[in-house]
């Protein structure tokens, strides 16, 4: 290569990185804060309450000790193969371009989406399972739809429920919002 | 590019009203808004630096505009100012952060999540070779690579033409060292 065309390849390479909104990029690193926070809490979850379920299992082995701490480790064990499959990919952009900003920014979104339905269906056997194996475990067991009625905690259980799922709509539908504006972005 | 920079009538500057001269600041940056997103780029590590280094050289530049009497062209003046506050911008960030600059090697940014797999693409890479250059070096590539010829950037930084051709040349050297390491 003569001088004056490395010069010019040189120049076409600088000249080509297009300039990305501040916007754009604050908005990548915003996500990329809430992925490594999320891990994190993952990892506290994990810690806390499988180390919880699994310290009460040893400590008292009985069967419906060591179901609750099996199922409480699928549960978690779930999120983690989730959480994992679904952020692959999803750290660092293709290149440090407009493009594959909005690129990254758009696979974001999808598995954010794709995220809320996981977290729902996994909410929802959550609370199942655990109302289930209080239920068995209940002094003043009577029929089921009286017992689940009968007490305020279970009443504070279901408007926690309801709040998370009203959450979770809301949430989506922006999600779903933001997802069609990058798209057009895209073009 | 910057050649719409060109079309600012410079001998009325001095005498423009606020409005109109609101108007040819928003041209002149506007024509070499993509140049001083690089340079600023280049002479920091963090997208909010660059954004107080690009804000900071607006605000310089909006200074100077009333007093510009068209001694050079307007993208001269422009890439003057640019340079002088990333001086200055680096002076303090040494004091800061007692980061080592001027003849001395600029420290590779440490890589971020967004930047890991871009650092293998080939813009990426000859912008970290040139950040990494000592800062005399720097400057005179980063104009050359806007199109600016010797005599251009000889105004931007002060220096004569002789010696803006010892340093092109010497940079141009280093990159290519520096470009062929990394492959």
């Amino acid at each position: 290569m003569n001088l004056d065309s490395e010069l010019e390849t040189w120049r076409r390479e600088w000249q080509s990185e297009a300039a990305i909104a501040p916007d754009l990029r604050r908005q990548v690193e915003r996500q990329s804060r809430w992925l490594r926070m999320g891990i994190a809490a993952d990892i506290l979850v994990t810690i806390v309450i499988g180390g919880g379920v699994l310290g009460l299992a040893v400590r008292s082995p009985q069967p419906d000790m060591l179901l609750l701490a099996a199922a409480t480790w699928s549960f978690i064990a779930a999120a983690w193969a989730f959480r994992l499959t679904i952020t692959r990919g999803l750290w660092s952009p293709a290149a440090i371009d407009t493009a594959a900003f909005i690129d990254l920014s758009i696979r974001r979104c999808r598995a954010q989406l794709k995220a809320m339905v996981f977290g729902a269906g996994l909410f929802l056997c959550e609370i199942v399972f655990c109302m289930g194996w209080i239920y068995r475990h209940s002094a003043q067991r009577g029929p089921l739809p009286a017992w689940l009625f009968g007490s305020i905690s279970h009443w504070v259980i279901g408007l926690f429920s309801a709040v998370f799922f009203v959450f979770l709509a809301r949430y989506r539908r922006k999600k779903r919002a933001e997802l069609a504006w990058l798209i057009g972005l895209r073009g | 590019m910057g050649t719409d920079a060109a079309k600012v009538d410079i001998k009325l500057l001095a005498t423009l009203d606020r409005a109109s001269l609101e108007q040819e600041f928003d041209r002149l940056l506007a024509a070499d808004g993509p140049a001083l997103g690089r340079l600023a780029a280049n002479f920091t590590n963090t997208p909010s630096d660059r954004d107080d280094l690009l804000q900071e050289i607006a605000m310089a530049v909006w200074q100077a505009l009333r007093t510009f009497r068209g001694e050079c062209s307007p993208r001269t003046f422009l890439f003057r100012i640019a340079h002088n506050r990333a001086i200055a911008y680096l002076s303090r960030s040494r004091a800061r952060s007692s980061e080592a600059f001027g003849d001395v090697e600029v420290h590779d940014p440490a890589p971020d999540p967004e930047s890991g797999l871009a650092r293998e693409q080939t813009t990426e890479r000859l912008h970290s070779a040139i950040h990494r250059l000592p800062l005399v070096y720097r400057q005179v590539i980063m104009l050359a690579l806007e199109d600016m010829d010797y005599t251009e950037i000889g105004e931007v930084l002060g220096i004569s033409e002789s010696n803006v051709g010892a340093r092109l040349s010497r940079a141009r050297q280093l990159l290519r060292e520096s470009l062929e390491k990394r492959k």
